[in-house]
C-alpha cells in the first residue's frame, strides 16, 4: 500500500517537473517582441538593415522552436531552446535600437554642422555684399549678385526646413549647393571690388 | 522462438518505415535560406521604401513558412510533410523578389523621370535666355532667374544622392520660378504696350521741330541702346550707347538705376568730365516732378525718397554692359563728335523704344 502511494507520488512530481519544464516562454516572447517594435519605432530598417534582419531572423528561428515544441505532446515538450533564443532576439534587437539611434544622430550632427557653416558663408556673402563698394560699373554688377544672394537664402530656410523635418540626406544635398553658391557668391563680390580698384 | 521472430521482425518493420519516413522528408532548409537571402536583397534594393507591401508580405511568408516547417519538425518522422512549409517559403522568395524588381524598377524610373525634367528645364531656361537676347537684366526679372539655376543645380545634388522624389520636387520650384519670370515679362511688354503710343509721339515731335526749327537733336533709344543724332529733322549719325543698370523701366527715384524717359533739353557742356567729357540734361522735367510726387502718395516709392539730379549724356561707355546710375554713355571718340553738333538748348529726347523711326 505504501510502496503504492510512494509510487503515485513519484509519478506525480514527476509530471508536476515535466510540465514546468514545458512552460512556453510567453514572457520572453512578449519582451522580445516589444524590443522589434522599438527597434522598428527607431527606424533601425532604414539605418542598419543587416543588424535589423539578423535580429528578425533570430526571432524567427525562436518562433520556429517555440511553435515545434507547441506542436508536441505536452509531456514531452521542452521550451528550453526557444526561451533562450526569445532572449537573444531581445538583446539584439535593443542592441539594434541603440545601433540605429547613433547612427541616425551621427547623421544629424553632420548636418547639424552643414547647416552653422552654411548659414556663416551665407551671412559671410551677405555682409561682403553690403560693404562691396557700389560705384558706377559695380552697381550693376552686386545688383545681380544680390539677386543670386537671395535665392541662396531661400534655398538654406528650405534646407533648414527638411533638417527640422527629420530629412537629413534632403537637407545635407540642399545645403552642399547652398555652400558651393555662396562661396561662388564670395568670389563674385572680391571680383566686383577688385574692379573698383583697378579703375 | 516464433513469437520472438515476429516481435523482432515486427520490431525491425516499424524502424525500416521510420527510416524511410525520415530519408524522404527533409526540412525545406534550402528554401529557407533562399527566401532569407531574398528579403536581404529586396532590402538593400530600398523595397521598405518604394515596394513596402510586397517586402511586408515577403517577410511574413518567411515567418509562415518557417514556423509550419518548426510544426512539421514536432512531428514523428513518418509523419512529417514539408510540402506546405516549402511551398510557402518559395512565395517568400517570389514575393521578395517582386519587392527587389519593383523598387530597382521604381528608382530607374524616378532617376529617368528626374534627370528628364532637370534636362528639360535647363533647356527651357536656354530657350529664354536666347528669347530676352540679354535684356533680363533690364526686365528686373534676374531673381527669378537666379532662383530657377539654383533649383537646378540643387535638383543635380539630389539626383546624385538617389532622392530622386525630392529631386523632382527642385525642379519643379524652378519651374515655378520660371513662371514668375513669364509674368514679369508679360508685365513689361504690357507696360511698353500702353506707353508706346507716347514715346512715338515724342520721337515725332522732336523730328517735327527739328525740321520746323532746322536744328539739331538727340533720341535715344533705350532698347537698341541707341543715340541718334538729327539735324533738321533728318538722321545724321547714330551710336551705340550704355544705360542705367536698371534701364528697362522708366526712372522713379535717385539711386534705382534707371535712365529716364522724357523729353529733355542740354543745360551744360563738361569739358573735363571724370567720364571725359558730358552734357547734363535738365532732370527732372516737370512731368518728372509731378510724376514723382503721384508715386510718393500713392505709396508707390518711399516717402524718404529723393527724385535725383545729374543725368549726362557722358564719354567712357564702351563697356557693352549697362552700368550707370541712370546716365547714358558713349563711348569718348562719339562723345566727342556728338559734341561738335549739340550744345547748350539742344532738345534730348529719351524713350524706351522707338519703333516706328528711324
Amino acid at each position: 500500500m505504501l510502496r503504492r502511494i510512494a509510487l503515485i507520488l513519484a509519478a506525480l512530481t514527476l509530471l508536476a517537473l515535466m510540465v514546468g519544464c514545458s512552460k512556453a516562454p510567453e514572457a520572453e516572447y512578449q519582451s522580445a517582441q516589444a524590443a522589434m517594435d522599438a527597434a522598428k519605432t527607431a527606424e533601425a530598417e532604414v539605418y542598419v538593415p543587416d543588424s535589423f534582419g539578423a535580429a528578425v531572423d533570430t526571432m524567427n528561428a525562436a518562433m520556429a522552436a517555440k511553435q515545434e515544441q507547441d506542436s508536441k505532446f505536452a509531456l514531452f515538450r521542452s521550451y528550453g531552446k526557444a526561451k533562450e533564443m526569445f532572449v537573444k532576439a531581445e538583446e539584439m534587437f535593443n542592441n539594434v535600437a541603440s545601433e540605429a539611434a547613433a547612427e541616425k544622430e551621427r547623421v544629424k550632427n553632420q548636418v547639424t554642422q552643414m547647416l552653422v557653416d552654411a548659414k556663416a558663408v551665407v551671412d559671410s556673402a551677405a555682409m561682403a555684399l553690403q560693404k562691396a563698394p557700389r560705384g558706377k560699373g559695380t552697381k550693376a554688377d552686386i545688383e545681380l549678385i544680390k539677386n543670386d544672394l537671395t535665392a541662396v537664402q531661400s534655398m538654406l530656410a528650405e534646407a533648414e526646413g527638411d533638417f527640422n523635418s527629420g530629412k537629413y540626406m534632403v537637407a545635407k544635398s540642399k545645403l552642399e549647393s547652398v555652400v558651393q553658391k555662396a562661396h561662388s557668391i564670395m568670389d563674385e563680390i572680391a571680383k566686383a571690388v577688385m574692379k573698383k580698384a583697378g579703375k | 522462438m516464433r513469437i520472438r521472430q515476429r516481435f523482432l521482425a515486427a520490431i525491425l518493420f516499424v524502424v525500416v518505415i521510420f527510416l524511410g519516413g525520415s530519408s524522404c522528408q527533409k526540412p525545406p532548409l534550402g528554401s529557407l535560406q533562399k527566401a532569407r537571402d531574398a528579403v536581404k536583397e529586396a532590402a538593400h534594393a530600398g523595397a521598405l521604401r518604394y515596394a513596402e507591401n510586397n517586402y511586408r508580405r515577403a517577410q511574413e511568408l518567411v515567418k509562415k513558412g518557417w514556423l509550419e516547417m518548426a510544426r512539421q519538425n514536432a512531428r514523428l518522422a513518418p509523419f512529417r510533410d514539408y510540402k506546405k512549409a516549402d511551398s510557402i517559403l518559395v512565395l517568400a522568395s517570389q514575393a521578395a523578389g517582386e519587392a527587389t524588381q519593383i523598387s530597382r524598377d521604381l528608382i530607374r524610373n524616378l532617376d529617368s523621370l528626374a534627370r528628364n525634367e532637370r534636362h528639360n528645364l535647363q533647356i527651357e531656361l536656354q530657350n529664354w535666355r536666347e528669347a530676352l537676347d540679354g535684356s533680363l537684366e533690364n526686365i528686373q526679372a534676374e531673381k527669378y532667374w537666379a532662383a530657377a539655376f539654383l533649383a537646378l543645380d540643387i535638383s543635380d545634388g539630389l539626383i546624385r544622392n538617389g532622392e530622386c522624389e525630392e529631386a523632382m520636387d527642385a525642379v519643379r520650384k524652378g519651374r515655378e520660378s520660371l513662371r514668375q519670370l513669364e509674368d514679369a515679362v508679360a508685365d513689361y511688354i504690357n507696360d511698353q504696350a500702353r506707353k508706346i503710343a507716347a514715346w512715338r509721339q515724342w520721337v515725332r515731335e522732336t523730328l517735327a521741330d527739328s525740321r520746323a526749327e532746322g536744328t539739331h537733336a538727340v533720341i535715344i533709344d533705350k532698347s537698341s541702346h541707341k543715340a541718334y543724332l538729327i539735324n533738321e529733322g533728318e538722321l545724321v549719325r547714330s551710336f551705340e550707347c550704355e544705360l542705367g543698370y536698371n534701364s528697362a523701366h522708366q526712372k522713379l527715384f535717385s539711386g534705382d538705376g534707371a535712365t529716364p524717359e522724357g523729353l529733355y533739353k542740354v543745360t551744360k557742356i563738361k569739358n573735363n568730365s571724370r567720364f571725359h567729357r558730358a552734357l547734363l540734361l535738365n532732370y527732372p522735367n516737370q512731368m518728372d516732378l509731378n510724376r514723382f510726387k503721384n508715386n510718393k502718395a500713392r505709396g508707390i516709392i518711399s516717402r524718404h525718397a529723393r527724385i535725383g539730379a545729374l543725368i549726362e549724356i557722358h564719354g567712357e561707355g564702351g563697356k557693352n554692359k549697362d552700368w550707370t546710375d541712370g546716365c547714358i554713355a558713349l563711348t569718348n571718340e562719339d562723345i566727342d563728335h556728338l559734341l561738335k553738333y549739340v550744345s547748350i538748348g539742344t532738345p534730348v529726347t529719351i524713350v524706351r523704344k522707338s519703333d516706328q523711326w528711324p
